[in-house]
């Protein structure tokens, strides 16, 4: 009986052993990162001037410098100082299909809100007039203690004033967020970077940024800073600067033919270094979103845009 | 100011046409075949792909003779769902080569030994730790074989 008992609390103990250590090789597991870049988070937007990450955003901080520096379009060596700002076709009043997208998303934006005005005041929080509203986004929402992202609140509005299921990543996801971010057009952006939880979001986002994941060991940073592939070529695309991206999203892809939100290029940047892409609204993800965002702090929300 | 947004319009028809005759320019140096790399570590903080540990750096060593085909090794290294080499290098015969990595057009006359190439080409780890040139032997871009193959090419780039 005694040697019984000995041998089940031996085992016992082996068990716990084995979950501690489990745990422990879960929890550091290894992996590599790429060499950090130092970003001052207050900087905003024009950390794009730095070294780093190739030094382009006199090439394309305002419609001035973009104007000067047209002659980049087209050549391979130079487009991509210009960061695709000249897709930014928010400031043309020329048809193109960022502005068809808009068409759509404002009309299926009006046929909810018919419905059901209280969709209105979820995504406003209260507010029934949404201008500038998106260009604060991400944040974090205190009752639902949450991070939210222009998408996120869509899905969050559309669950519990609509009773559907608008989730991240499909078509009225889109569609709808690209409406709401168009309300907040030539807004500065502004993610609140004195809230603790944005800044812990942040911290994480940055770190993901130099994770090295994937078949190909790439990290964000392996393609989008300068001692990567910035500015060269790799195959025939050229890899931009990261500051000043989150402006132009939700954007008209248009090698999809279709509305593609942040997350989604997210995904797709995964898929092309064979790494598991993420499904937007991932946690995960929202960190990534939220260190992007704050790399667009002081850069004026630029929707609609294509790309 | 009008100007250069029409400029990029033009830009933008001309992606859209691009797009639709099907040579979607942003699909480059992607995998052939559709697959999920849940077998590869990835960013979740929740899934088990997030959990699994990255390969570590690994010196190569070469067993026995080399045995390559530089023609097979040719095709390997240009296509994009293997080597992908000509994604950052210049190599002979390359098309749409990248700019990140060394010119390697005349690999062959740089007397690097046979030994030294398969170590490099299966992890440039082992020499630079920071370095973007994905670890082709260590992670299975390609097999042993594969790795001669391209090696050869390599070789008899002169
Ligand atoms: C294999 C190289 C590579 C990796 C790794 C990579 N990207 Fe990209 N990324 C590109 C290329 C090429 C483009 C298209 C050119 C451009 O706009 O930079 C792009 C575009 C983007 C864009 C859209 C830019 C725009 O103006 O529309 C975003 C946002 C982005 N990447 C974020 C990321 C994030 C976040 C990661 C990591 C999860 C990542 N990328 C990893 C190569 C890469
Ligand atoms: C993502 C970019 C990238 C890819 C893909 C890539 N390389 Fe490289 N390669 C580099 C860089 C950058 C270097 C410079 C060495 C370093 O990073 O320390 C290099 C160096 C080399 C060298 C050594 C050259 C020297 O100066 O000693 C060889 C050989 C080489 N690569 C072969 C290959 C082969 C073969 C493949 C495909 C199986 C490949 N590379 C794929 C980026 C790449």
């Amino acid at each position: 009986m005694a040697e019984k008992h000995f041998s089940l609390s031996a085992l016992a103990l082996v068990a716990l052993v084995v979950t501690a250590n489990g745990q422990a090789a879960d929890a550091e597991a290894y992996r590599e990162f790429y060499p950090h870049v130092a970003i001052d988070p207050a900087r905003g937007v024009a950390g794009g001037a730095d070294a780093e990450f190739g030094a382009t955003l006199q090439y394309w901080q305002d419609e001035q410098a973009l104007e000067q520096n047209k002659g980049f379009i087209g050549q391979v060596d130079q487009e991509w100082k210009l960061n695709w700002k000249f897709m930014d076709l928010d400031r043309s009043d020329d048809m193109h299909p960022g502005y068809l997208a808009l068409e759509k998303a404002e009309k299926l934006f009006k046929f909810w809100v018919k419905r059901e005005p209280e969709f209105r005041a979820c995504l406003g929080e209260g507010k029934t007039d949404l201008t500038g509203l998106a260009a604060g986004y991400p944040k974090y929402d205190p009752k639902l203690k949450k991070i939210m992202t222009v998408e996120s609140r869509v899905e969050h509005c559309a669950q519990t004033a609509l009773w559907e299921n608008f989730r991240q990543g499909t078509p009225e996801n889109n569609l709808i967020s690209l409406y709401f971010k168009s309300l907040s057009a030539t807004a500065p952006i502004k993610v609140d970077t004195n809230s603790p939880e944005i800044m812990a979001s942040y911290k994480r986002g940055e770190k993901l940024f130099y994770t090295k994941v994937g078949q190909y060991n790439f990290s964000c940073a392996s393609c989008h800073t300068s001692s990567g592939l910035l500015g060269q070529r790799f195959r025939g695309q050229v890899p931009t600067s990261p500051f000043a991206d989150a402006a132009h999203f939700p954007t008209y892809r248009m090698n999809l033919g279709d509305i593609e939100s942040l997350q989604q290029r997210f995904m797709r940047c995964n898929l092309q270094a064979r790494t598991k892409g993420l499904p937007p609204g991932n946690p995960d993800y929202t960190d990534l979103e939220v260190f992007y965002t704050v790399l667009s702090n002081g850069y004026p929300v630029s929707v609609p845009s294509a790309r | 100011m009008k100007s250069i947004f029409e400029k990029g319009r033009a830009v933008a028809l001309l992606l859209a046409a691009a797009a639709l005759a099907g040579c979607a320019g942003q699909q480059a140096a992607g995998p052939a075949k559709a697959s999920d790399f849940s077998e590869w570590p990835c960013l979740s903080s929740s899934l088990p792909c997030g959990k699994l540990a990255t390969r570590k750096p690994v010196q190569q060593a070469l067993a026995g003779p080399l045995n390559g085909d530089p023609a097979r090794g040719k095709a390997l290294a240009n296509e994009r769902s293997k080597g992908n080499c000509v994604a950052c290098h210049l190599l002979q015969g390359a098309e749409q080569p990248g700019s990140k990595g060394p010119d390697l057009r005349s690999y062959g006359s740089w007397a690097r030994s046979d030994a030294e190439t398969y170590a490099l080409v299966y992890d440039m780890r082992s020499r630079n730790p920071d370095t973007v040139m994905p670890p082709a032997g260590t992670n299975q871009i390609l097999t042993d074989q594969e790795l001669r193959d391209v090696v050869a090419f390599l070789q008899s780039s002169k």
